[in-house]
């Protein structure tokens, strides 16, 4: 596929560059000494360290009762603000995850093979308030660039690769190594500014979840698959021109927060790009090698959240504008090489002119008698695509918080997903995840829950029917 | 005789509504004395010490700094305990609330209703700890007057809030309250409020808050350390560009 850009080019950020590159660095130490500091009487403090123990498992409800979940994760939290300017945050997880499953006894050498545990560092930057310009902020490194007002799932949020480990964690993102610089016109007007200059894709659910997002290959004649290949094609790596990038102006007008932004970036998850199907050998099936490529959006995008009435509201939505075709290619010559006609077809799966409209509408309530409900309708899930494939998501919690919030009751939790009124019977998934949480002393949160899937048809959730579990978590926090 | 008892009559309601006038204009008065008290200095900042005990006897302690400028701006960030440091919430004025989460690196507007709720397992309510003067949310009533001091009916201007009235205690000699009762919208006296004040340089600043649930026999004592007033807090330090840092 040709992948030369075709959209804007990225003038601002380049201009931001340039900038960044001839101020002199000596205007940290304090510019022309007139202007006031912005953080005025904070001081330099050490090394803040904290942090959370989280334990994660869970047990299916089948027959089998086997382990489903296994995290031990330690999460650091390092925290240093130095003069009245610079402040470093950085977070870091350690843990033992999933189970060891060495397929040899060479295997056992490795430790990690054992006893598998992973270090990632989740966030590492420096921000520099005051910099350069009085009423702007810098920060330069691996960091969280959350964008959008809804609660947990926001369309607009895509410059940062999300975090689809755990599906259950809606909205988790990873940190990206990022440039963000935010203006502030006033106390409530701003101006953000993102540049992150290498793509890193979404990664994938894994244990139970893994494969929620593949699609079954259907293939004529009904040749059963015998195996499947596939290759990424992953997108280069040049300055600008596979960077991503955003700019956000966020504001108050009247009752109303809003963001309007703009984004271009690669959607983190893959698309089939080509399929080719070759003929098994000395078995009745085929292979299967697919090609799957980055498909680049220029994303438009605007929020809002306010209080009617005591309730809280907000709507969130994107408009996903591809910037290219992208084209499935079919090639079964090697399945019927005496065929006369060429058996090579190309279908259109996202087309240039018909952008994708993904939002999210949602209210919140506290009742005087310590519930608290929280509605969202969400059209269009992360995986995604097309116009045809968006799904309808509601969402509810119903909370209940008894014993000064040490005991936290969600028996309503949970989401309903149809992809048609008019296919409802055979076309939905119910997920249900009741929830006890209590908190001790509040450093410990100890939490039981339900997670109960029931469905029909292949939208991402009903593909997990049976595979109901108990989890159990312990957050403890120093 | 039918003149004279119409004069009578005249002269007796006139009286009336001279002393009603009188009342609640005095009641007034005496609100915004102490709102002049409470919100005198331009700006503060502290730390809270929040020590709150349930009916068993046990107790856990929060800790949050907090920053105030003027009567409609305050910041309040948790620095304990650990499962809450970080958190922070932002009063605005025109009722604007926000609430920053750590763990998801943005600012949440909290819906109005959210007032209703305790402030972090405190027996405060978003609502108790609004930066906004009495007299903007209440009305105020003579209900009597004691030795030393004069006790109010205050009715929320707004009847969304959680609170149909609350009776205040006011100090005669300083106008700062001494014990405020708080009444759910079915007239029951839901909790109750006593204050210790000293003087911080020219202000009454209030050392020790006891907040007592009385149906849950919880309390909530807020105490008030390294405070300072009048240190130049610009309106800076009280916007979303602060709350999420």
């Amino acid at each position: 596929m040709n992948r030369e850009s075709s959209g804007p080019k990225p003038l601002l950020l380049e201009c931001l560059w340039v900038f960044l590159a001839i101020v002199p660095l000596s205007s940290l130490a304090g510019g022309t000494g007139k202007e006031k500091p912005v953080n005025s009487g904070k001081e330099s403090t050490g090394l803040n360290i904290s942090g959370e123990l989280f334990i994660d498992q869970r047990i299916a409800l089948n027959n089998r009762r086997e382990w489903v979940w296994n995290e031990n994760r330690l999460s650091c939290k390092m925290k240093k603000i130095q003069g009245e300017t610079v402040r470093f945050y950085g977070e870091v997880w350690l843990r033992n995850f999933g189970v060891p499953r060495p397929g040899s006894v060479s295997a056992l050498y490795d430790k990690g093979n054992a006893d598998p545990v992973q270090a990632e560092i989740r966030e590492a930057n420096i921000q520099i308030s005051g910099f350069p310009f009085k009423r702007s902020d810098l920060r330069i490194g691996r960091q969280r660039l959350a964008w959008g007002t809804a609660d947990r799932l926001n369309p607009t949020d895509i410059l940062n690769p999300y975090d689809l480990e755990d599906i259950l964690d809606f909205g988790r993102h990873r940190g990206s190594d990022a440039l963000s610089f935010v203006y502030y016109f006033n106390d409530v007007f701003s101006l953000q500014a993102a540049y992150i200059p290498v793509f890193r894709p979404a990664n994938l659910p894994v244990g139970i979840f893994s494969g929620i997002f593949e699609s079954p290959a259907v293939l004529p004649g009904g040749f059963p698959v015998i195996s499947y290949s596939d290759t990424l094609n992953f997108p280069q790596m040049r300055q600008f021109k596979d960077a991503t990038y955003g700019i956000r102006l966020k504001g108050l007008a009247g009752n109303v927060d809003f963001s309007v932004s703009y984004a271009r970036a690669y959607d983190g998850l893959p698309l089939v790009s080509e399929n080719r199907i070759f003929p098994a050998t000395g078995q009745y099936g085929v292979h299967i090698q697919s090609t799957l490529s980055f498909l680049r959006n220029h994303m438009i995008g605007a929020d809002m959240a306010t209080s009617i009435g005591g309730a809280g509201f907000w709507v969130e939505g994107a408009l996903f504008i591809p910037e290219e075709n992208f084209i499935m290619r079919t090639d079964l010559s090697s399945l019927y090489p005496q065929s006369p006609v060429s058996l090579i077809s190309d279908s259109l799966i996202v087309c240039t002119s018909q952008p994708v409209l993904k939002f999210i509408a949602g209210m919140d309530y506290h009742f005087r008698n310590s519930t608290y409900l929280n509605l969202q309708y969400l059209h269009g899930f992360i995986h995604e695509k097309t116009r045809n494939d968006l799904n309808h998501y509601l969402l509810i919690r119903f909370e209940k918080r008894m014993f000064n919030d040490r005991l936290n009751l969600a028996p309503l939790s949970g989401a309903f997903v149809f992809s048609s009124l008019n296919r409802l019977k055979n076309q939905y998934a119910l997920v249900w995840m009741p929830q006890i949480t209590y908190s001790l002393a509040g450093t410990t949160d100890i939490s039981l829950s339900g997670i109960i899937f029931h469905g029909e048809g292949n939208t991402v959730f009903s593909g997990l029917k049976r595979r109901d579990m108990l989890r159990f978590t312990l957050n403890y926090f120093f | 005789m039918k003149t004279k008892h119409l004069v009578k009559g005249m002269a007796f309601l006139f009286f009336i509504l001279e002393t009603v006038y009188l009342s609640a204009q005095d009641a007034g008065e005496i609100l915004r004395k102490v709102d002049e008290v409470m919100y005198s200095a331009k700006d503060m900042s502290g730390v809270q010490v929040m020590e709150l005990t349930d009916k068993n006897g046990k107790t856990e302690v929060r800790e949050a700094m907090i920053m105030q400028k003027g009567t409609e701006m305050r910041l309040i960030r948790f620095i304990s305990p650990a499962s809450q440091e970080g958190i922070a919430i932002l009063s605005l004025p025109g009722e604007l609330m926000y609430l920053y989460l750590p763990a998801f690196a943005r600012e949440r507007r909290i819906s109005s209703s959210a007032k209703n709720q305790n402030f972090a397992g405190t027996d405060f309510s978003y609502e108790d700890l609004e930066a906004r003067a009495f007299s903007s949310k209440y009305t105020a009533k003579m209900i009597r007057e004691e030795e030393n001091l004069f006790v109010l009916e205050l009715t929320p201007i707004n009847s969304s809030g959680v609170y149909s009235r609350i009776v205040a205690h006011i100090s005669k000699m300083e106008y700062y309250p001494e014990m405020t009762q708080f009444f759910d919208q079915a007239g029951n006296k839901i909790k109750e409020a006593r204050y210790r004040f000293s003087k911080v340089g020219k202000y009454w600043s209030p050392d020790e808050i006891k907040m007592a649930d009385l149906k849950k026999s919880h309390t909530t004592v807020m105490r008030l350390k390294e405070v300072k007033y009048d240190t130049g807090l610009t309106e800076d330090e009280f916007t979303i560009r602060k709350l999420v840092q």
